[in-house]
């Protein structure tokens, strides 16, 4: 069974320049190209094309909306050497296909090492976990700086 | 009431396209399905949810303990049993 993440965790694996309250293109891949790009701009991919096509790979073989308004595209790729999780949230909403039908308007983009399978499953299910919870959607929405967002997810996850 | 519990096949745990296949195959039947690991004392959380799914973090080789309720109780959990006994690449997309 998957680990548990810790406070600790999240400074290490999003701080808060990888989190981002502009608005972000309102069309799924844009989006992903866009939370990828904060990586990027943070010096956390190593290969932006590699973690590209892993995280599309992905969305292809089945949506990251997993539901409530939350999308959580995500791969295994050696584009990163750490696992590095961004977020944006969209006021307007992106059809993500997912199950229930709801717009997705918070966006997690959880990237690990490909040797990294553990870490993948730990944080993508520490994520989900904290997210089902509404208070922590609408504090995540109601957060007015990158600051916010991160303690929230700190208080949410401990 | 009735109640399974399985070991999780594919390769990725109950994650991706298994995932997804599970959640759909509760959707499609009568009955109300809630799924926890088999070890240690998690609650039990909706099974027709994929997020409620995606958090419990269920690896290859986990157990998951299934409880159904409803018309089609047995039908459903044998239809999952048989999702999450598959290995991936034998999943065929619903």
């Amino acid at each position: 069974m998957a680990a548990t993440i810790d406070r600790d965790d999240i400074e290490t694996l999003i701080p808060t320049e990888q989190i981002s309250l502009a608005e972000p293109p309102s069309e799924k891949e844009a989006c992903i190209e866009f939370l990828l790009d904060q990586l990027v701009e943070v010096g956390r991919v190593d290969d932006r094309d590699a973690a590209l096509e892993a995280l599309l790979a992905r969305e292809e073989e089945t949506t990251t909306g997993v539901g409530m308004g939350i999308g959580i595209p995500h791969a295994k790729t050696d584009g990163v050497t750490r696992p590095s999780v961004a977020f944006t949230r969209s006021e307007s909403g992106i059809d993500f296909g997912a199950m229930d039908d709801e717009p997705v308007t918070l966006i997690f983009m959880i990237l690990v090492p490909e040797e990294g399978a553990d870490d993948h499953l730990d944080i993508l299910s520490s994520l989900s976990r904290a997210l089902m919870h509404e208070e922590v959607r609408d504090d995540l929405h109601a957060a007015e700086t990158p600051a916010d967002v991160q303690q929230t997810l700190k208080g949410a996850v401990a | 009431m009735s109640e399974r519990i399985v070991t999780v096949v594919p390769e990725a745990g109950l994650h991706a396209r298994p995932a997804a296949k599970f959640v759909e195959t509760v959707n499609e039947h009568e009955a109300d399905v809630r799924v926890a690991p088999a070890d240690g004392d998690d609650d039990l959380v909706a099974a027709g949810s994929m997020i409620a799914i995606t958090s419990l973090g269920v690896e290859s080789g986990d157990g998951v303990r299934i409880v159904a309720e409803g018309e089609d109780a047995h039908e459903a959990l044998d239809a999952l049993e048989t999702v999450l006994t598959t290995p991936e690449d034998e999943l065929t997309n619903a």
